[in-house]
């Protein structure tokens, strides 16, 4: 038998029946191609901006608003295919896994075994291999974590080691021996492309900065104010995924970019569920839920408020979004 | 000496399903599917998760808690995160039952 508890359903006392999780969770490539079909759409809209307004004062914001469009949906695409269910087809989902990863800036087999870590130990301190800053969160650790600086230079740390064959006791903790030369593999091929997109920029050629590099740096805050509220101020180091995770109510739009992962709590509850199911399997489990957080500007503000409100040494209890008791300094 | 054992009616198993069959201290995964009923272990060989809640996918058996993927007909790890294949257990039927050779 095994010696722990995954963090999901089951540790979280949820119950659905399982021939309606199974129906919930059948495969489709139709809703990832109509997803995808939009999301180039929309990447052809904001380049034509950034192609029209170069050299005028509106290259900057067109930059930034086809940078939320390449990087959010970036991440929340490779997200879905590291799971393997945005597409029925494995060879899609495999391509684009590595496409949108290639943009979120981190090596697909690390992403797949960190993000296996990441559900089996969900917000355990020392085993989750995706808490990306030191909790409780203060106003530098926020500033860190939003520019992307934090990421930027943790990714960048772990492309080298992997590129190198000297893994962390991290990776070599979630992913088998017999894989970390795919690891490698990877982490070499990606810094390769990446050392060639830069080389190009210096040589003189402007399409690698306008449309990848710049954008993505751009974008990258508002992608990690979406990552940033899936865990912050919940609870630490349990198996209960009501209490470490957190949902939230938002726009189409918003959930468009965002893969429908605002359902977070959903999400990791039934992590086999595709994307454009996760608002029907709200709807099975609701009454087993806390209420979603009003908003991403309310509980990213609220969040803001109070990372600046502990830095300062104030109360720290939030206004009305769900935070854990041992977040609140009264 | 091996045996053969009765794990259900065919007609218990939907199709493209699985369900799980128990014996002794042993868990075992039983298929229907495409092209025929299989049986192979029935917890995952990445970490300790019953197989049978998971969803199959043509002749693929996909793991509920981290979606690693095995061929249910011969047992072969197809995708991470497992890289470690299942063992395999040959399968009858028999007047419309389905029969696990242990």
């Amino acid at each position: 038998m095994s010696d722990y508890q995954a963090t999901n359903a089951a540790s979280s006392g949820v119950v659905v029946d399982k021939k309606h999780i199974k129906q919930l969770s059948r495969r489709s490539d139709k809703p990832g191609l109509i997803w995808l079909a939009q999301w180039l759409g929309f990447l052809l809209a904001t380049s034509y901006l950034i192609h029209s307004s170069q050299n005028t004062v509106w290259l900057i914001p067109a930059m930034f608003l086809h940078g939320i469009f390449l990087t959010v949906p970036a991440y929340s695409l490779s997200h879905e295919c590291a799971h393997g269910t945005a597409f029925k087809n494995r060879t899609i989902n495999e391509v684009l896994f590595w496409i949108s990863s290639f943009i979120y800036f981190e090596e697909p087999y690390h992403r797949r075994y960190a993000h296996t870590r990441h559900h089996t130990y969900t917000w355990i301190n020392g085993k989750d291999a995706q808490m990306p800053f030191e909790t409780p969160m203060d106003f530098k650790g926020w500033l860190l974590e939003v520019s992307g600086l934090g990421l930027f230079f943790y990714e960048l740390k772990v492309f080298f080691e992997n590129a190198t064959g000297r893994f962390s006791d991290i990776t070599r903790e979630h992913t088998p021996e017999s894989e970390l030369p795919k690891l490698q593999r990877g982490a070499i091929i990606f810094l390769s492309a990446y050392a060639t997109l830069i080389a190009l920029a210096i040589a003189g050629y402007k399409w690698p900065l306008l449309y990848l590099i710049i954008p993505r740096i751009l974008g990258g805050p508002v992608m990690l104010l979406f990552t940033l509220i899936q865990h912050v101020e919940m609870q630490e180091n349990q198996v209960n995924i009501l209490n470490s995770t957190r949902s939230f109510t938002t726009n189409w739009l918003a959930r468009f970019l965002y893969m429908n992962m605002n359902n977070h709590v959903e999400h990791h509850l039934y992590p086999m569920v595709p994307f454009h199911q996760l608002p029907q399997l709200n709807e099975s489990i609701k009454d087993q839920l806390y209420e979603p957080d009003p908003g991403f500007f309310r509980t990213n503000l609220e969040v803001l408020s109070v990372v600046i409100r502990r830095s300062l040494g104030k109360s720290t209890k939030a206004a009305t979004i769900r935070q854990d008791p041992s977040m609140i300094n009264s | 000496m091996s045996e053969w054992h009765r794990v259900c009616g065919t007609d218990e198993i939907d199709e493209e399903d699985v369900i799980q069959f128990n014996h002794g201290d042993k868990v075992y995964a039983v298929y229907n599917t495409e092209k025929g009923f299989f049986a192979t272990d029935g917890i995952c060989t990445h970490e300790h998760q019953e197989l049978a809640d998971g969803i199959v996918i043509g002749t693929v058996i996909e793991c509920p808690l981290h979606q690693g993927r095995f061929e249910i007909t011969d047992g072969c790890a197809l995708s991470a995160p497992v890289c470690i294949d299942l063992k395999t257990y040959p399968v009858k039927v028999e007047n419309n039952n389905v029969f696990i050779e242990l």
